[in-house]
């Protein structure tokens, strides 16, 4: 195994490029792509790509991300890698084909870049479109920085492909998606070691009798799920060995979680996504004054890694949930998992549950730290609040 | 296979989902009638031949025809053509020529010499016909057929009855009448004429004479006129004028002639009376359109110079120096409720007269029962007959205007096929087979986007100028390229033309041909109705399963 130097191929990159890097890292032989702001620039870069011959995968331009996805599926199905990336409106026109993506296990890589679903009309931060899929069977990932995106959407495909479960990796538009910071592309060689051609034992072709998802009794449609329960319990895993596997190569190590300060930490912050680095800002000036804060941000999504949550926060005295999206008639919907997973651990964390950002409103490391001053040593409360 | 995902992938044929579990109804093929043949006095497969015409299977046309009715190319011009009435197509736009069509295979058919089949049992047993016309011929046709010997029993020297010495030249030329009658007696039937039985002991003699015998004797006696003297030179009786003219024999009838009466019999009398050169009024109780004729004889008449004297009636005749006075009134007429049940009521002061040399009265015709009423029961006016066309007298069976007030040729020629049926069930002690009722196909069961609208091709007529000076037919036939593009009109309704849409249509597969039909797979049918949407003809419906 090769070991490729640190920062010697750095790049200036955007979130966006950073994916397309990737992605023609990870060779995939088919990419069904629609153009949606702010995805597009991925699109774009893939196709310029290919043209200057640097990415062999085929690209198909359909009429609409629904047939985006349907088009993936299919491909996926004869034992393609198979990439495509979306935003908000496409995302959820795809809706349908994302169940029937993942109830056929087919282990494609879809980049999502979060952005307020209409109406009001809008192109800004907020996760609420890909949370609003997560009953859909997908694994989501969610990326902080250029760099993550273009390391992350390489390790779906060895996620994707090692659980024959489709990934969603999202990363926030704009804060992410359009800003530029030195990246680190691999080199192709690093990268073909650690992901090798995808090799499925059962794949759609002419030449071999046989099919995929045809009508089933309800017991097989039943078994089909009890399947994906399966492969979903041992994603968490899968996403920390990919991670380390990709450390050994980039020095860059992932897991599900990542914790920031957190050792002795008096609040704890979870969050996903770009906030997480505002809050890094946040916890260090805590930190100076003399408040222990920390962030525990949360990587992979679904399925969300429980165990690790429940041990991370047991024994913290009080934890805030910075949700940049909205689910009307529940609140945050990370504050709602959290709620959920932390169910019945003794000694949990006051926890807290903070609508901020959303609809990709700036949220300041200034407002963070007034809310650890405030509910550090607050009652904990089920009913989020709203954050000017 | 051993495979991850189990219940995900499969390399076995998707036979093994059983989609017909899913199902609550089951197409089925059979048993839908089109409108046209509950119309048809014969039950005639109408949809299935006019289909063949379409498919240029003439042959087969007239081999499905004369199933039912030996005498197609006579009911093409005479049918009062029921069937035509209650035509789906009627509804998209205008009915099938069926009558039309039906001259056009009749008349190929004699043009072309196709004979009958010869019977091929040996005739063991024989049957008694009296009375050769339509119902007692389709009678000895069907029997024939069977393999029964028939002899057939006709009172005067001719055979075809009524066809005969009732329906004038110009609606049915007299090689066309023979043509057909020859065709059946081909088949083998022992020909007795001049040979009237003229009372019970004669009918009883018959019948120890042979297994069973079939009374048609028709309805040869004419209702008469209250209050007018048939004794007088000026009364000639319609069926005997008819007859008489009919036959080439010269009729007595003055030059002014007024026909009473509103019915077909009333038609053919004037209009064989204008072709004699007379002039003729009609005088009926019934207004104009209440005319119980068809209307195409009416309109006929009314062309070839017949005036109509509608909703009168005549009160008394008076001889005088220079013919005939007729003091008559306009009459309020209320059409009957049950047959016969009409009500005239004249109008005050509305009395006129009318001056003739000769009357013909034209009312109806009864049955002559008296020479049977020693042996044979019957209420009515006429001889009383079970479900199965036998009288009170065992091995006695009777039809046609003898036996039923529907006096239209086709429901003779109908009535005698259904006795044939009963006879030979009696001959071999079996029951007559009993249809099994059917639900018929509506216009809402056919899918009207296979059929483009289409105007009917009607038959032309002979101009009336042209009409009067002789006694050839006045109906034009259709010419084939017509004929093949009438029938290609027909919906066929509930008669499938094995166009194999339900077969493609159906996404399941669960469609499979069989011979020259189809079979459905119980196993796979998920009871969608597809096939039955995408049927062009309504032959298929979904039946709901218990």
């Amino acid at each position: 195994m090769t070991i490729v130097p640190r920062n010697i191929d750095l790049q200036l990159l955007n979130g966006n490029q950073a994916v397309a890097w990737g992605v023609k890292l990870a060779r995939p032989e088919v990419a069904p792509l629609y153009p949606i702001t702010p995805q597009t620039p991925i699109f774009e870069n893939l196709i310029d790509m290919s043209s200057k011959g640097m990415l062999s995968a085929e690209l198909i331009t359909p009429e609409s991300e629904h047939s985006a996805m349907a088009s993936a599926i299919a491909a996926s199905a004869t034992g393609a890698r198979v990439f495509t990336a979306t935003s908000s409106q496409g995302l959820l026109l795809m809706h349908e084909l994302l169940h029937y993506a993942a109830g056929a296990r087919t282990p494609i890589v879809l980049f999502n870049v979060n952005r307020t679903p209409a109406a009001p009309w809008g192109f800004w931060p907020d996760q609420i479109d890909s949370l609003s899929q997560r009953d859909t069977g997908w694994v989501q990932l969610y990326s902080e920085t250029p760099q993550e995106s273009l390391d992350t959407v390489i390790q779906a495909f060895a996620i994707a492909e090692a659980s024959k479960l489709p990934v969603m990796v999202n990363h926030d538009a704009f804060y992410v998606s359009h800003s530029m910071e030195p990246v680190s592309v691999p080199s192709q060689d690093a990268v073909d070691a650690f992901l090798p051609p995808y090799q499925p034992e059962l794949y759609l072709s002419t030449g071999i009798g046989r099919s995929v998802g045809a009508p089933i009794d309800q017991k097989s449609w039943n078994i089909s799920r009890r399947e994906m329960d399966a492969a979903m319990a041992g994603i968490a895993d899968q996403v920390a060995k990919s991670g380390q596997e990709w450390g050994g190569l980039t020095g860059r190590t992932y897991g599900p979680l990542e914790h920031y300060r957190t050792q002795d930490a008096e609040v704890v912050f979870v969050t996903m996504g770009s906030l997480c680095g505002t809050v890094r800002e946040a916890v260090d000036a805590l930190r100076d004054d003399g408040i222990k804060a920390g962030l525990l941000k949360l990587r992979l999504f679904r399925p969300l890694p429980e165990a690790a949550l429940r041990a991370s926060l047991k024994d913290i005295p009080c934890a805030i949930v910075l949700d940049r999206n909205y689910s009307p008639g529940t609140g945050g919907v990370l504050h709602q998992e959290l709620k959920s997973a932390l169910f019945g651990l003794s000694h949990q964390p006051r926890l807290h549950g903070m609508l901020t950002g959303v609809g990709g409103v700036s949220v300041s490391a200034r407002t963070i730290q007034k809310l650890a001053v405030a509910y550090r040593t607050a009652k904990a409360s089920p009913t989020p609040i709203w954050v000017e | 296979m051993n495979t991850q995902f189990s219940p995900l992938w499969t390399d076995k044929s998707s036979d093994q989902r059983m989609t017909g579990t899913w199902r609550s109804a089951l197409p089925e093929y059979s048993n839908i009638l089109s409108p046209c043949r509950v119309a048809c006095p014969v039950g005639g497969r109408i949809a299935e031949w006019v289909g063949q015409v379409g498919t240029q299977d003439f042959h087969g046309a007239w081999t499905t025809l004369v199933d039912n009715n030996p005498f197609p190319a006579i009911a093409g011009r005479i049918c009062h053509h029921p069937c035509e009435t209650p035509c789906n197509r009627a509804v998209l736009d205008e009915t099938i020529s069926i009558c039309a069509l039906e001259r056009f295979v009749g008349d190929m058919a004699l043009e072309e010499g196709w004979a009958f089949p010869p019977p091929k049992a040996a005739q063991k047993q024989s049957v008694a016909v009296i009375g050769a016309g339509p119902a007692g011929l389709s009678a000895a046709y069907q029997l024939c057929r069977r393999g029964i010997g028939v002899h057939l029993y006709e009172a005067s020297d001719q055979l075809g009855g009524l066809l005969r010495y009732g329906v004038p030249a110009y609606r049915l030329d007299r090689a066309i009448l023979d043509g057909e009658i020859a065709r059946i007696l081909d088949m083998g039937v022992t020909v007795h004429l001049n040979a009237e039985v003229t009372d019970a002991a004669g009918l009883q003699a018959l019948r120890a004479e042979h297994d069973a015998v079939y009374l048609a004797t028709g309805a040869s006696r004419a209702k008469h006129l209250p209050g007018l003297d048939y004794s007088q030179p000026w009364v000639i009786d319609s069926a005997e004028f008819l007859a008489m003219t009919n036959t080439g024999k010269p009729t007595s009838a003055g030059q002014r002639m007024v026909v009473i009466g509103g019915g077909s019999a009333a038609m053919d009398v004037a209009r064989t009376a204008r072709r004699l050169g007379r002039d003729v009024t009609v005088l009926s109780l019934e207004p104009d359109a209440l005319l119980p004729a068809q209307r195409v004889e009416v309109e006929e008449a009314k062309e070839e110079g017949i005036t109509f004297l509608c909703g009168a009636k005549m009160q008394m005749a008076t001889p005088t120096a220079t013919g005939l006075t007729l003091d008559c009134t306009r009459i309020d007429f209320q059409p009957a409720t049950a047959r016969g049940a009409f009500k005239a009521t004249p109008i005050a002061d509305s009395a006129f007269t009318l001056t003739a040399d000769t009357i013909i009265p034209a009312i109806g015709q009864d049955a002559d029962l008296a020479r049977w009423q020693e042996v044979l029961k019957g209420d009515g006016p006429v001889v009383g007959t079970d479900a199965n066309c036998q009288t009170s007298l065992d091995g006695v069976f009777a039809g046609g205007d003898l036996a039923s007030m529907e006096r239209f040729v086709t429901e003779a020629v109908g009535l005698g096929k259904a006795a044939a049926d009963a006879i030979a069930a009696y001959i071999d002690c079996k029951l007559p087979s009993q249809a099994t009722p059917s639900d018929t196909a509506g216009y809402d069961t056919i899918n009207t986007a296979y059929h483009p609208t289409a105007p009917a091709l009607r038959p032309t007529h002979v101009d009336p100028d042209k009409r009067l000076i002789s006694f050839s037919e006045v109906q034009n036939p259709l010419s084939q390229k017509d004929a093949i593009a009438e029938a290609g009109r027909c919906f066929t309704c509930g008669t499938c033309t094995t166009c194999d849409n339900c077969y493609f249509y159906c996404p399941d597969m669960a469609i499979t041909k069989q011979g020259q039909g189809y079979l459905v797979n119980s196993d796979y049918c998920k009871g969608c109705g597809l096939c039955v949407a995408e049927c062009p003809t309504g032959s298929i419906r979904m039946v709901e399963e218990a």
